[in-house]
Order: C-alpha cells, then sequence, then structure tokens
C-alpha cells in the first residue's frame, strides 16, 4: 500500500471541510494510506509577495517534517502544491539557498534534504492512482451528469517549474470524470480566474469573475460544477449568490470538489463526503440535504 | 638542430591588452629555449603587423612562427600567406589562442597574464617540433547539385547555368516554385507572385544546363569538396515523363478528383489522386499519389481507371518504380526552405478547436485566384464574407516557449493581407491586428506600414492571452500596452501569423550531408556575419529560408551568393587540399580497420602491400577525401595514425610545457 504524509494547509481544515472528508473517504479505497504528521505549519505561499524568505522556510520546514518520516508530500490544496513544489525546485537547485534555509532550521533540529516528492491530488488520482482503477470502484456511474470542470490555475501554471496537467489544454480531470461515467464538456471559459485572489483587495472584482464564470456555465445547460481547489471552491460555492449578483443573475449551479464527485460514484453515503456542507444547490442533481 | 622561433604578440586593439599585460607577455616568451625574438603590436593581423612579422622572419632567420592572438579560426589563414611571404613554410606556424580562451574569458589581469604565459609556452614547444607541409592538388568536377526548387534554389541554379555549369536541380515535390509559388502578392510593391515566379521557373525547366529531377530526394552523398558522388532516388510519378503532353485530361477524369485535400492549397482545397499542384507547374505532368489511388492501394478503380481511359498518349503506367540515380558534382547547395510552426501546439489560439482560425498561408491560398476559393475571402465554417478579421502576429515566435526567433517576414505579410483583404472585401470591413513590435525593416517597408495605419484599420499592441471560440463568432481580450487598456474584440475570423520553422526533416538532410544545425534547428553558417552562405563543410553551401528565415528579396540575395561562392570551387581546373590532414606509419599499422568503420567521410581503405618478400595488410588515407577530423586517429590504438598538423609528439610536448603551472 502507497503512503503519503497528507498535508492539510490552512483552508481545508479550517472551513472546506467537505473536501478533507470526501479526500479520506476515497483516497484510501483506492488503495492509499494517509498519514498524519504533528507540527505541519502554514505553506508561506500567502506571504511570498512580502518575503520570499518566510516562504522558503516555512515551506522547506514542512517537507524536512515529512522527510523525516522517509514519507513523500500529498497536498490537496493547489495552493499548497505549487509553494511547495516551487521551494524544492530552488533548493534542489540552488546550493546557498539550501544552506541558508537549513541553518534556519536547525533550532528546530530539522534537516531539508529534498528526498520527499510533492504531491498534487491530480498527480495521485490520475498518476499515481490511474483511471483504470478508479473505474474498477465505480458502482453508481454518474449517468449523462454535464459537468463543467474548473482547472483553476495553481495547478497548472507555471508550467516551467513542473505543474500536474498542460497549461493550456489540460485533460486530467476530464478523464478522471469521464471514468465515473459523467460527461465533462468543453466550454470557452474553462480556464478562467475564479476570483479568489482578488478578495483581500478587491472583493468585488474577484466576486465579479466568479460571477461570470458561472452565469456562463449556467447558461450553456451544464448540471454541475467541478474544482480541487478550497480557494476556487470557497467563490463558487459558499459565495455563488452574492456572486450573481454582481454580474445580475440569479446562479444556482451545483458545486462539487472532485473527490466528492468521485466518492458520490463509489456510493459512499452523501454524509460521509461532506455534501451536506455545500452550500450551492447541489440537491439539484438528487444530493439529499 | 635546434629552430628559431618568433613569438608575435598582438593586443586586438584592448581586446587581449586589457586584461593580459601584453608587454611581460613579449618579455617573457623571450626566455624561453629556441625564441630568438618577441614583439609586441596593436593589430598583428594589420599591414603594418604583417609587415612587422615579415621582417622578423627575414632578419633573424627564423625557422618557425608564433602568433598569440585570437581563436585560429580567425586569421590562421591570414597569417600563413604572412609566413609564407617570409619564406617560411606555412604550416610552421602556431597560434596560440590568447583572446577566446583567455582575455575574453576572464577579469583578473594578473591571473589572465600568467595563463597566456602558458598558453605561449606551449605553442613554443610545439612550434620547436613543427614540420613543413605541403599542399597537394585534386581534380575538380565542374558540375553543382542544388537541393529544392523553391525561389532561393531556383537563383541559385540559373545563376550557375548561366556561369555555363552544369546543375542538378533536385525538389522533393512534384513541381518547382516552394512557397513563393503559394503566394498571392508580395511586399511591399505587391507584385503578383506567380507572374515573377514563373518566367524564371520557365528559365529553370528550358536551361540547356539545368537538369532538373523533381519528385526526387537525396539518399546519400559521398566524397569530399570538388569531388562528390550524390545518389538520388526518383520517386514513381507512375506517369511516362517523355509520353506525357500536360494536357491534364488525367486530372479531370480521377474518380477521386475534388476528394484529398491539397497540400499547395494547404489543405483548404482539394485534388485527386492523380494531380498537377498547379497550373503553372514546372514540369507540367501528372503525378500520382500512390497513397490515395485506388489503383494503387486497392488494385481497382470502379470499372477501370479513368486517367487511363482520359490519356491519350498512354502515359500512365501503374508499374513504374522508385529509380536510384547517380551523379558526380564539386560543389552543393541547400535550398531546402521552412515549415510554418503548427499552431495547434498553441492550444490557447484555437486553431485546433475552430474552423475560423486559420494561418496566414491558408489566407493566402483564400486570396489568391487561382486558391480553393478562386480569390474569394470565405470563413470556412459557414463559407460567408467575414465582416470583421483579425490578425494575430508572432504566434510561437519571439516565444521563450516555443520559438524565440523573430520570423521576419510575419509583420510585412500580414500588413499586405489586410490591404489586399480591403480590395476584396471593400473599406466597410473591420480590421484588427495584434502585433508585438511592428518590424518594417526592409526598403519601402516602412511606408507601407504607415499606409496601411492610415487606413481604416485597428492595431493593438500587445498578445493576446486566448482566443475562444463562441459559437458564430470568435472572441479575443487584449491588453493594449499603448493605451493600457483592455479591449474585448468579437471577429469572425482570425489569421494566425506563425514561427517559421526549419523543414520538418532538416535533420535528416542535416545527417545525410553531415551539416552542422544550430540550436534553432536551422543550418549553420560558417560565420555569421562574413561567411552567411558556406557551412562548416567545405564545398556545401546553404541558401534562403534553410539557413534561417528571409523575405524573398534576401533569399534572392542570398541564393546568387551562394552560387557564386559554389562558382569559386566548380570554376577551377584543380584545387588544393588541405594538407593537415592523417597520415598511416605502415610499420606501426596492425591492419586492424578499427579506423575504417570510425572514418565519417569513408577516407580509409585497407590494402594489401608486399614488404619485404612479406604481404602486409594496412591502412591507407585518400588525401582527397580524408577533412583532418582526427577520429582515426584517436581511434588507433597502435599509434599507426598521426594527424599532420597534431602529432602526438607534439601534443605531448604542448602538455609538458604547461607542466608547471
Amino acid at each position: 500500500m502507497e503512503k503519503f504524509a497528507l498535508y492539510p494547509g490552512c483552508v481545508m481544515p479550517t472551513e472546506q471541510y467537505a473536501y478533507e472528508m470526501s479526500i479520506r473517504e476515497v483516497i484510501p479505497k483506492l488503495g492509499v494510506e494517509l498519514i498524519d504528521l504533528k507540527n505541519f505549519s502554514c505553506c508561506g505561499e500567502p506571504i511570498k509577495s512580502v518575503n520570499q524568505m518566510m516562504t522558503l522556510t516555512l515551506s522547506a520546514r514542512n517537507i524536512a517534517i515529512a522527510e523525516k518520516q522517509n514519507l513523500d508530500i500529498f497536498a490537496p490544496c493547489p495552493m499548497c502544491h505549487l509553494a511547495l513544489t516551487e521551494t524544492k525546485k530552488i533548493l534542489d537547485s540552488d546550493e546557498i539557498m539550501f544552506d541558508r534555509i537549513n541553518n534556519l532550521l536547525k533550532d528546530e533540529d530539522l534537516t531539508y534534504k529534498g528526498s520527499s516528492k510533492i504531491i498534487s491530488i491530480l498527480d495521485l488520482l490520475y498518476d499515481i492512482v490511474g483511471t483504470e482503477k478508479i473505474k474498477k470502484l465505480v458502482k453508481k456511474p454518474l449517468k449523462d451528469l454535464k459537468v463543467a470542470v474548473h482547472y483553476g490555475c495553481h495547478l497548472i501554471r507555471p508550467s516551467e517549474i513542473g505543474r500536474s496537467d498542460d497549461s493550456e489544454n489540460p485533460q486530467k480531470i476530464d478523464k478522471i470524470l469521464k471514468e465515473i461515467g459523467a460527461n465533462p464538456e468543453y466550454y470557452p471559459e474553462k480556464l478562467d480566474c475564479c476570483g479568489a485572489l482578488l478578495s483581500t483587495n478587491l472583493p468585488e472584482s474577484g466576486l465579479t469573475k466568479t460571477g461570470q464564470k458561472l452565469k456562463s456555465v449556467q447558461e450553456q445547460g451544464f448540471d454541475a460544477f467541478v474544482d480541487t481547489c478550497p480557494w476556487c471552491h470557497r467563490q463558487y460555492d459558499a459565495k455563488q449568490v452574492k456572486a450573481g449578483e454582481t454580474v445580475a443573475a440569479k446562479l444556482e449551479m451545483p458545486v462539487f470538489y472532485l473527490t466528492q464527485l468521485i466518492g458520490m460514484s463509489f456510493g459512499i453515503p452523501e454524509e460521509k463526503l461532506g455534501l451536506k456542507l455545500n452550500q450551492s444547490p447541489v440537491e439539484k442533481i438528487g444530493v439529499e440535504k | 638542430m635546434n629552430k628559431k622561433i618568433g613569438v608575435f604578440v598582438c593586443h586586438c586593439g584592448i581586446n587581449i591588452s586589457s586584461t593580459v599585460d601584453v608587454e611581460q607577455l613579449t618579455e617573457f616568451a623571450k626566455t624561453l629555449d629556441n625564441v630568438v625574438v618577441s614583439k609586441n603590436y596593436k593589430y598583428m593581423c594589420s599591414d603594418n603587423g604583417a609587415k612587422l612579422i615579415k621582417e622578423s622572419i627575414v632578419k633573424n632567420k627564423l625557422d618557425s612562427v608564433v602568433i598569440a592572438c585570437c581563436s585560429p579560426r580567425m586569421h590562421e589563414q591570414t597569417f600563413r600567406g604572412v609566413v609564407e611571404s617570409g619564406k617560411v613554410n606555412p604550416f610552421n606556424l602556431e597560434i596560440a589562442n590568447i583572446r577566446e580562451q583567455c582575455s575574453w574569458a576572464h577579469s583578473d589581469k594578473e591571473l589572465a597574464t600568467k595563463k597566456a604565459k602558458a598558453i605561449v609556452k606551449s605553442a613554443v614547444a610545439k612550434a620547436h617540433l613543427l614540420e613543413p607541409l605541403v599542399k597537394s592538388k585534386i581534380k575538380v568536377t565542374p558540375n553543382a547539385l542544388v537541393i529544392g526548387g523553391g525561389i532561393a534554389g531556383i537563383q541559385a541554379s540559373l545563376d550557375l547555368a548561366e556561369k555555363g555549369l552544369k546543375v542538378y536541380l533536385v525538389e522533393k515535390s512534384p513541381s518547382i516554385g516552394g512557397r513563393m509559388a503559394q503566394l498571392d502578392k508580395t511586399f511591399p510593391t505587391l507584385d503578383c507572385s506567380g507572374c515573377i515566379l514563373t518566367p524564371k521557373m520557365m528559365d529553370v525547366g528550358n536551361h540547356p544546363n539545368i537538369e532538373l529531377m523533381t519528385y526526387s530526394e537525396l539518399v546519400s552523398v559521398d566524397g569530399s569538396v570538388g569531388n562528390y558522388t550524390v545518389r538520388i532516388r526518383e520517386k514513381a510519378r507512375f506517369v511516362d515523363m517523355v509520353k506525357c503532353t500536360g494536357c491534364l485530361a488525367c486530372v479531370d477524369a480521377c474518380r477521386l478528383k475534388g476528394r484529398i485535400p491539397s497540400e499547395f492549397d494547404m489543405k483548404m482545397g482539394k485534388r485527386g489522386a492523380i494531380y498537377v499542384p498547379f497550373p503553372q507547374a514546372i514540369p507540367l505532368k501528372g503525378t500520382i499519389d500512390s497513397e490515395s489511388c485506388l489503383m494503387l492501394t486497392r488494385g481497382k478503380c470502379g470499372t477501370g481507371p479513368l486517367c487511363v481511359e482520359a490519356c491519350e498518349p498512354g502515359a500512365i503506367d501503374f508499374k513504374q518504380k522508385d529509380k536510384e540515380k547517380e551523379i558526380k558534382v564539386g560543389a552543393i547547395i541547400i535550398a531546402t526552405g521552412y515549415d510554418v510552426l503548427d499552431p495547434s501546439s498553441m492550444y490557447e489560439y484555437s486553431y485546433s478547436n475552430s474552423k475560423d482560425v486559420i494561418t496566414s498561408l491558408e489566407m493566402e491560398r483564400l486570396i489568391n485566384s487561382s486558391g480553393p476559393t478562386v480569390g474569394e475571402i470565405l470563413r470556412p465554417s459557414d463559407s460567408k464574407k467575414p465582416k470583421s478579421v483579425t490578425y494575430l502576429l508572432c504566434v510561437g515566435s519571439r516565444d521563450e516557449t516555443e520559438c524565440t526567433w523573430c520570423c521576419r517576414i510575419g509583420c510585412m505579410s500580414a500588413l499586405k493581407q489586410m490591404y489586399l483583404l480591403k480590395e476584396k472585401l471593400g473599406d466597410e470591413v473591420e480590421l484588427n491586428i495584434c502585433y508585438t513590435d511592428i518590424r518594417s525593416f526592409g526598403k519601402g517597408y516602412e511606408e507601407f506600414y504607415r499606409n496601411i495605419r492610415g487606413m481604416n484599420t485597428n492595431f493593438f499592441r500587445g498578445r493576446p492571452s486566448e482566443v475562444r471560440n463562441a459559437g458564430e463568432h470568435l472572441t479575443i481580450d487584449i491588453f493594449d500596452t499603448t493605451t493600457n487598456k483592455l479591449f474585448e474584440i468579437n471577429t469572425d475570423l482570425v489569421v494566425l501569423v506563425p514561427a517559421l520553422v526549419p523543414r520538418y526533416d532538416s535533420g535528416e538532410l542535416a545527417h545525410i550531408m553531415r551539416l552542422s544545425q544550430s540550436s534553432d534547428g536551422f543550418y549553420l553558417e560558417a560565420h555569421p556575419k562574413l561567411r552567411p552562405m558556406d557551412t562548416l563543410t567545405n564545398g556545401i553551401f546553404i541558401a534562403g529560408c534553410c539557413q534561417g528565415p528571409k523575405d524573398i528579396q534576401d533569399t534572392v540575395s542570398h541564393a546568387s551568393g551562394a552560387a557564386s561562392r559554389a562558382s569559386v570551387i566548380l570554376s577551377q581546373e584543380e584545387m588544393d587540399i588541405d594538407p593537415q590532414i592523417a597520415i598511416v606509419d605502415v610499420d606501426l599499422c596492425s591492419g586492424c580497420k578499427v579506423c575504417i568503420s570510425i572514418c565519417p567521410y569513408n577516407a580509409i581503405e585497407s590494402v594489401e602491400e608486399e614488404i619485404d618478400g612479406k604481404i602486409v595488410t594496412h591502412a591507407q588515407v585518400n588525401e582527397a577525401l580524408c577533412m583532418g577530423c582526427g577520429s582515426c586517429v584517436s581511434a588507433c590504438t597502435s599509434g599507426a595514425l598521426q594527424h599532420k598538423g597534431f602529432k602526438d609528439k607534439q601534443i605531448l610536448a604542448m602538455i609538458a610545457a604547461v607542466g608547471d603551472y
């Protein structure tokens, strides 16, 4: 059985419980053990523009904790995954930075070695587990569910540091959805921004981005909207009604985490997948709330 | 006997002297064994420098000369001439490279001077062991091979043929004409491309000195400058070239007429299985596409092949086979042109996602009156006239993820097409162009650009992040950096102006011809400024876009230049061979033949010889073929092979000399 240290980040364990619940249900069924480690801290990404040294130190510290246990890290939040990956990329190629950061980690008796891999939700589901294995566990295929896939930005950009899918034509979520019976379709706004990163300084503009995308998806007759990022999900799910107001639309789009849809197709009870916590109208596609 | 050696240190302006203490170096040289004179001068390669060297040679009765200067690739030939003028064998010269390998590479003057001393000391050690070499001569075959029948190949062939030289022009496709034949008008004069090209094509077809070999490919090249043996495969056309009169009745008759995407029309139009790529093709003969023809793929074509019925002279021959032919030439010009980058790789521009996103070369076929729409501008999705057309420049060009270089023709070709679209669609058509910079650098180009800007057109400076297929139309978000505003363009037809890239099979040809490619994949010139038509292989030249993107006028100049360079070789009856080649010591050779398998030029053979009553098998170097690469020398286990300019004892002396550093 493959083992990974689960790096939860901040958004998932403090408000996006449904993501964590569905991950803890679905991933072990696919033959992957998730290990919880103590003392993980912030990934550092939100302060990168102010203090990159701090970001590198925080990320390296988290990686070092996993390396002490000889574990690779599974970071379901794409933003955390980006921070950890970028840090690894810098420290593995820059000896001076490697020494500086390790000097800072000494107080905690930690060492960044560069031995652990950083795994995203897509790496895990598509590349490590694989669609074959997912297909075998499907009990209730999501028949004819027309799904709009949202990849978000951190999972696929910036491509030069190595991300989980193609930055302009990502397909892995679409392929997984097809295996569980759903019908992911192309829409022109597929790669549009969710607006989450504008929520601190330009909240109105952020919500407009959210609203524009959902409005267009709704107009194109999609049954559901799926994402894998807790930041995106917060925009599309919890803030959906407000986002609709900014674009003068009544939005009623069921929004799911990818792991929730996979769990549903596996026949996992809805309450275990945290579906009751989704604030968008998931009942529209038969989810009991 | 001890040789008398002179050392000459060049300042190279300040290129060397700012990092290396040339006075100190000159004094140091005087202390070395056998050095009888040491001098320095600002520019050794100048007339005064040459005079200084020559006078020192004569005055001091020098046997060998060391010049501490730039790389031997720059001036070794120049200095050999200088040494010869002082009545010393030109190969008794050793260059100590203290510029590229010392002053340019370092900044610490003290250490650089120390290194320069080591380089000079080592060169002096070799100079002591240099041996005079004599150039030998070979006969030159006065024929040329030109590969590629686009405008570059056409121009080069005509230039050489006019000089009275025999030219073989090999073209891969069924007709010559190349990319220029696909264009409608040329910028900035708006000449009809076909009208100015066709007379040249006919000249090629009719010239007594040109043997045209279309639908043919290169198989192998052996030999070296002055004497190449080339094998060429003439692919089966399944049409007898002698019997065919070019009436084209077969083309009209073909059962598959109008069903196979035409390569010439960039797949915007269709052809049959037997076809002529375009009406002005040279030679004007039918060609059967063996991958589509029903007779050739299934052995059956309805009740009988219609082309055979239609052909009065009986020229169709389904049994025809590929033929190989061997020719002998003295020089080769490569003019294989370019490909247009397939924009599908840039998914964000929706080229594979919408029929109404086309490339500028595809647009060229739409504009052309002999093209698939007979010159009408119709959008591919619904065959309606577009009310708005948007050009995207630099698609894949000047882009670190695709092609870093500028395509040099994109801006002007788009401006030209915009002019033609206004003519064809009327002034009310909305024309947008998203550009990075407009590069209108040629004669008359800037004026043409100004003219288009003055017309009713919209210029946006920026690169759109995406072209969206919104069903009926396409949408583009463009941030215009001249106004700092974001614009949303709704448009009917998007024309991508893609990067120019090397031909898809340029690597294969490079392998056959033993050519180097630069990092972008285009063929590498011997010197970017001073030898732009030469390759690093003597006797092989490059013309046109196979060397890098060019417009038509630059291509024609380049091609004429290449022809002129080739004729320098071809107009000599005999030519000198560099004596710095490999030599075999028969006494040491064990006859193991390892060198034969290693030699990239097939210059070594195994021979049997009677020596002191015994038959001995040993390697023998063909002086005309050996390029002096040294591969055999390093492979030889018995030390029997030596390079005349770099003998083991010379190299070991150089290493020993720097042992103290």
